[in-house]
């Protein structure tokens, strides 16, 4: 590894000026959890780290009056299923959340990290697809809000422009009344990447379902909606629409950790055991 | 380079100090202020080893840079210790046997802190997801689990009761480990942690190619950089380096052979450093057809991986390597007449069986340090299985007299045999004697661990088996095909080995095996828990239950009706007697304990449209050590002034809790109180007399002869000077805690410390002297196999064995849950049975590993999976619901009370076991490993089973 700088800003507006400063030279560290071990490989090179965990309200997690809820980027996994409101609200990310590494890793890997590091499999990435999550963008001219979808156009690629990084992920108003759930396929019961990984969220009051897949692509994938939903419909038919859905819709590849079949298959199965979760009486609640 | 300043706190204790901004929190602990407990096992945060409470929240110290802790209040294992006494965790451990290796432990008893500061009574699933981020490869983490879960019982700091301490006689009771106190408190000290005066870091330069010419290597620039002090290639070091077969090179010559092997080495003042000067080295390669399987490998036409094969030397008249072809050994076993039982058999059934190299992933990474001296000597501190070894290699090799090396182990982070024999040691001594003599050391990263340092062997067995109407096994025709890798190592052995073994602990009166170890350009393989075993018996298990299934017979009654007996023969011609012990038994055992019910093979479906069906398997198993027929082993016992005990002795106990065993039977010898016992974790050429390996299951049977006898030599000199004082013969004195007395003056009784250095009259005359106990033992009876049958008597000691396993499959997925597994060995003596547990439990679980989810995945010869990313093993969540270990005691007449090894025998059959189960739970039959949840489902599925 180079020698590095290091600096902590004390607001956004001076991180971007950092950031714009020294571009493509320059790195966010929150966690670190993925950081650390980029840059110790040669992965990837960086001249200066530039911590973000000053800034105010990164770390905090905060219902806005109109409901909307704001995670800071380097809001903490743990922080984020322990944290009760977000899990009766969310159920889907707090599951995702907690899916993600060992809790050691969870103690430090920040929400932030885990979307912009663009991994295809990244947990919180398919519950907060689904969820209709937007992120915050702050660069040198200023912010802009982007929806989650629009984040992550390859692996390891964002749509943040040079100087620009995430200060928080919005969760709008209106999903809070929905179910949702996640899902992961692993090799182990214990920590490992996700092989796939899914989440879906219904509303009830508009019959609407979503799901997103993980690990099936370049990016996570959010599929298109499905409507015309009750609640109390035979799961069956609709997680088989999805499942044809996902089939038409994923490009899984063959890799170390798993064939494209299997990922394939494994897919289709996570849509039908969340939909069933979320639709079958039996299993909500 | 740029510094900045940070303050944190570590156990209390405010620091300051200036770091670079890429120092990790792991560095800093470990580098600059000396945090001994906190471990590197990964340095990509996925196994644990370095965990450290930070502002109360347990995270990865390699994961976060040391900036990043300013202001931080940090704990490690170090801190749990107040007023020089343990915490109750501290000792809950020490009480459920949560610790072998120790590598893990401190990082363990961190995480478990963390937990039971935010919840003083976790459940069990509290504590089994705080410490699944640990890994541990010798428990099998239910004791660990047990230790938190006793923690949590007990409530409230202070409330833990402590186990009582252990009355004589000791063996076979629980004995804690003699080692437990150094490892809870994280002061054991491992090569790993070691730092010499002077030290320099090595770091190496592996080949991209399995197979390739080198063309080209240029060094010069990476020879200037700053700090380098030396850069070898293997155009310096015209050596041949091996345990059975010369031929290895220390660093690539010529030719690379795998992709991972050693081309270029540096040293150079830091880390950092001579990694950067590795990068800088060129290297040009032509590449070459690697051999990627060994069938493949046996074609005529096949590239050789050693066209040199004739010229290298071997140990002869006990490996056969074919010249001018890919076999580095050919194994052979002729017994009856195979066509004839073939001919008589009312059927005939033939299957094949593959299993895959694995790793062995000891937490601590193979690791050496090598001092150069002035005139031509050597001192060698190495994370190894034993100094003796790698100091007889070691002078072999560069053709050294013996005294000129001293080589030491400390304790050892996990072996199971992938530090036997001699690895980085012969890099560093080079690297030392180039840079002057300075001590060089070098850590194997995780990554090299995989791909440079070896593995298992793959094997393809090929099984034809002629029955009886009655199901009686009448001739047996065997093929294993070994995929040894690109160097023989272990592997000649492994092919030998599992040659002898290779019929299971059947009955078979006519046989043909061979047995055949094949050059590829993968990885080495090596020795690996069991041996060729787990391999071997998942093909031998798995076809008595094919055949069982296809003949409609029970496959506990089919095993039964051809399992080992007295009167019998082994394939080898060896006299089955009562001394060998009751296969038999050990599996009945362990059927009636998962409640195998006869003549059903039962899949029961665990809820309609789950997907879920449950069912049980059972399989059987035997090993004997597998070494020369000359092994050797010696002990000596000093006394101390109070009549405390050190016993010295060269075995290595990497983790099984041999050492406890030992101190056991020398303090029930010379009738002394365990706890002052001292067997000293580091053996050393120097001091400690010589013993062969620590392999093979062999070093509690003749470790444990070899400390008898010099107790007792030791007792007997207490006697002698005894016997001159009280005056009375030697015969009739009793000993007893510490004392001696005339047996029929019980009241005049002298106490050790009166004897042990000499007994003084009141004159001041004095008469004895010392004592010192000398023991030895050398297995006896034992003969070379004869090259074109096999008969011979190769095993000191069979143990047998047998496992019940009961598994659910998740048929959507491919997942197999373990509920419940039984295991019994015919032991002959327990010597400590929390140890003996304790193995089983942490073997099952490594059998475990190999079965659902350890392989390695290979791209033309590549290794895509060297990192814990990517090659998984199981956690404190893959655990069986229920384990449960039985022990027969048949003692063995050469055992110590009768004592057999059980080391590596609760790994082998573990996969056989579940791969019948899941044939009982599917109806499909598999015969590939791993059983990892791809397979299976696909599998499934493709046989038109899809749930």
């Amino acid at each position: 590894m180079n020698e590095l700088r290091y600096e902590k800003p004390a607001s956004a507006k001076e991180a971007c000026a950092l950031l714009a400063k020294a571009p493509g030279r320059a790195r966010i560290l929150a966690g670190g959890t993925d950081l650390v071990v980029d840059l110790a490989s040669g992965r990837s090179t960086a001249e200066e780290l530039i911590d973000i965990k000053n800034i105010p309200g990164v770390r905090e997690i905060r219902w806005l009056p109109d409901g909307d809820l704001v995670i800071g980027a380097a809001v903490v996994m743990r922080q984020l299923y322990e944290d009760e409101r977000v899990a009766d609200t969310y159920p889907a990310l707090a599951q995702g959340a907690e899916a993600v590494g060992s809790l050691q890793i969870r103690c430090r890997a920040t929400v932030g990290g885990n979307l912009c590091n663009a991994s295809p499999c990244a947990d919180t990435a398919p519950p907060l697809l689904v969820l209709g999550a937007h992120v915050q963008v702050v660069g040198v001219d200023g912010s802009r809000e982007i929806p989650l979808a629009e984040l992550f156009l390859d692996v390891k690629k964002t749509a943040l422009k040079p100087g620009e990084f995430v200060t928080a992920i919005v969760l709008p108003e209106t999903s809070r009344s929905w179910r949702s759930a996640f899902d992961k396929i692993k090799r182990v019961r214990g920590h490992d990447l996700a092989l796939v990984n899914a989440a879906a969220a219904f509303d009830p009051a508009e019959g609407r379902l979503r799901a997103a897949i993980g690990s099936c692509g370049a990016t996570p994938l959010l599929l298109p909606e499905v409507s015309g939903i009750n609640p109390g419909d035979d799961p069956a038919p609709i997680s088989r629409r999805l499942a044809e859905s996902v089939t038409a819709h994923i490009c899984p590849i063959d890799d170390v950790r798993a064939t494209a079949e299997y990922r394939q298959d494994m897919a289709s199965l996570l849509c039908r055991r969340i939909v069933t979760r979320l639709l079958d009486p039996k299993e909500v609640g | 380079m740029k510094t900045y300043p940070i303050n944190l706190t570590l156990n209390g204790e405010p620091v300051a100090l200036e770091v670079p901004a890429q120092r990790t929190l792991l560095e800093l602990l470990k580098g600059d202020l000396h945090a001994n407990s906190v471990k590197l096992g990964c340095g990509i945060g996925e196994c644990g080893a370095c965990t450290i409470i930070m502002n109360g929240e347990p995270v990865n110290s390699c994961l976060v840079f040391a900036i990043d802790a300013d202001g931080a209040t940090i704990e490690t294992a170090e801190g749990e210790i107040e007023d020089g006494l343990l915490s109750d965790l501290q000792q809950a451990f020490i009480d459920h046997g949560a610790i072998q290796c120790g590598f893990c432990t401190p990082g363990m008893i961190t995480s478990a802190r963390a937990l039971l500061r935010k919840r003083a009574q976790p459940t069990r699933e509290e504590i089994v997801e705080a410490l699944a981020g640990n890994y541990c490869r010798c428990t099998g983490y239910e004791p660990i689990i047990a230790a938190v879960e006793a923690i949590a019982q007990a409530g409230a700091p202070g409330k833990y009761q402590p186990k009582p301490a252990e009355a004589p006689p000791y063996v076979g009771g629980s004995t804690p480990r003699v080692d437990g106190v150094e490892k809870v408190a994280g002061t054991a000290t491992y090569v790993h942690d070691l730092v010499l005066p002077g030290m320099l870091h090595a770091r190496i330069k592996t080949s991209p190619c399995a197979a390739a010419r080198i063309v080209r290597i240029e060094t010069e620039k990476a020879a200037a950089m700053p700090g380098v002090r030396a850069v070898l290639t293997g155009a310096d070091l015209p050596y041949k380096l091996g345990l059975y077969m010369q031929d290895k090179d220390i660093l690539a010559r010529d030719v690379v052979r795998y992709q991972g092997e050693p081309v270029a080495a540096v040293a150079a003042n830091t880390l950092e450093q001579a990694r950067a000067a590795c990068d800088a080295i060129e290297i040009e390669y032509d590449a070459l057809e690697p051999v990627l399987n060994a069938r493949d490998a046996l074609h005529a036409d096949s590239p050789r991986v050693h066209p040199e094969l004739g010229q290298y030397s071997w140990m002869e008249g006990v490996f056969f390597p074919q010249p001018d072809t890919n076999v580095a050994h050919h194994q052979k076993v002729r017994k009856g007449d195979v066509a004839a039982g073939f001919d008589a058999a009312a059927q005939t059934f033939e299957f094949n069986f593959t299993s895959q190299p694995v790793q062995h992933v000891p937490m601590e990474t193979h690791t050496a340090i090598a001092e150069a001296k002035p005139g031509g000597g050597v001192e060698i501190t190495t994370s190894a299985q034993s100094p003796f070894t790698v100091r007889h290699l070691f002078c072999h090799t560069f053709d050294l007299p013996t005294h000129k090396a001293r080589v030491r182990v400390p304790h050892v982070g996990g072996g199971f045999g992938g530090k036997a024999g001699i690895h980085l040691e012969p890099l560093v001594y080079c690297l030392s004697k180039a840079v002057g003599g300075r001590p060089v050391k070098i850590v194997a990263t995780r990554e090299e661990e995989f791909n440079t340092l070896p593995s298992r062997q793959g094997l393809d067995a090929r099984i034809k088996t002629g029955v009886a109407e009655d199901g009686t096994i009448l001739a047996l025709e065997i093929q294993y095909l070994w995929d040894a890798g690109a160097y023989a190592d272990y592997g000649v052995n492994i092919g030998r080995a599992a040659a002898y073994s290779g019929a299971g602990p059947y009955v078979v009166p006519n046989c043909k095996l061979d047995s055949k170890v094949i050059y590829t350009n993968k990885v080495f393989g090596t020795a690996y828990r069991g041996f060729g075993h787990l391999e071997v018996h998942w093909a031998i298990e798995r076809n008595m239950d094919l055949i069982a299934g296809r003949m409609g017979i029970d496959p506990y009654e089919f095993r039964r009706k051809n399992l080992l007996r007295i009167g019998e023969t082994t394939i080898t011609g060896e006299s089955f007697t009562e001394g060998h012990g009751h296969p038999e038994e050990c599996l009945r055992l362990v059927a009636d304990a998962i409640g195998w019910t006869p003549q059903t093979r039962p899949a029961e479906i665990v809820r309609p449209g789950s997907g879920r069906v449950r069912a049980k398997g059972i399989a059987v198993l035997h090993k004997a050590p597998a070494m020369p027929t000359f092994t050797s082993c010696s002990a000596v016992i000093n006394l101390a002034a109070d009549g405390a005990a050190t016993v010295l002795i060269s075995g290595v106990d990497y983790g099984q809790g041999t050492y406890t065993s030992l101190a056991q039977i020398a303090a029930d010898e010379l009738k002394i109180p365990v706890e002052t016992v001292r067997v000293p974790f580091e053996s050393d050429t120097d001091f400690t007399p010589y013993d062969w390996q620590t392999v093979a299951s062999r070093f509690a049977v003749m470790g444990g002869n070899a400390v008898i006898m010099a107790a007792r030599d030791a007792l007997e000199q207490i006697k002698e000077i005894a016997a001159r004082v009280l005056e009375v013969p030697p015969e009739d004195l009793v000993c007893e805690d510490r004392q001696v007395w005339a047996k029929d003056r019980p009241d005049e009784p002298l106490h050790y410390r009166q004897l042990v250095l000499g007994y003084t009259y009141p004159n001041g005359n004095a008469i004895g002297g010392p004592v010192i106990g000398r023991g030895r033992y050398i297995a006896k009876g034992l003969t070379n196999l004869d090259p074109q049958t096999g008969q011979g008597l190769p095993a000191l000691n069979w143990t047998y064995g047998a496992h019940g396993v009961e598994i659910e499959v998740d048929t959507d997925t491919g997942e197999i849950l373990v509920l419940q597994i039984a295991s019994a060995f015919d032991v002959g003596k327990v010597l400590n049975e929390q140890q003996c547990r304790s193995q089983v439990i942490g073997g099952v679980v490594q059998g475990l590993g190999s079965t659902l989810c350890e392989k390695f995945v290979f791209e033309n010869g590549r290794l895509l999976n060297n990192s814990f990313v990517d090659y998984k093993i199981p956690t404190a969540k893959d655990v069986p619901l229920s384990m449960r270990a039985f022990f027969i005691e048949t003692p063995h007449p050469q055992g110590p009370y009768g004592a057999r090894g059980v080391g590596e025998h609760p790994m082998i059959s573990v996969p056989s076991a579940v791969g019948n189960a899941l044939a009982n739970a599917t109806g499909h039959e598999f015969f590939e490993l791993p059983l990892d949840p791809e397979r299976v489902y696909l599998t499934l599925k493709h046989a038109g089973k899809e749930g």
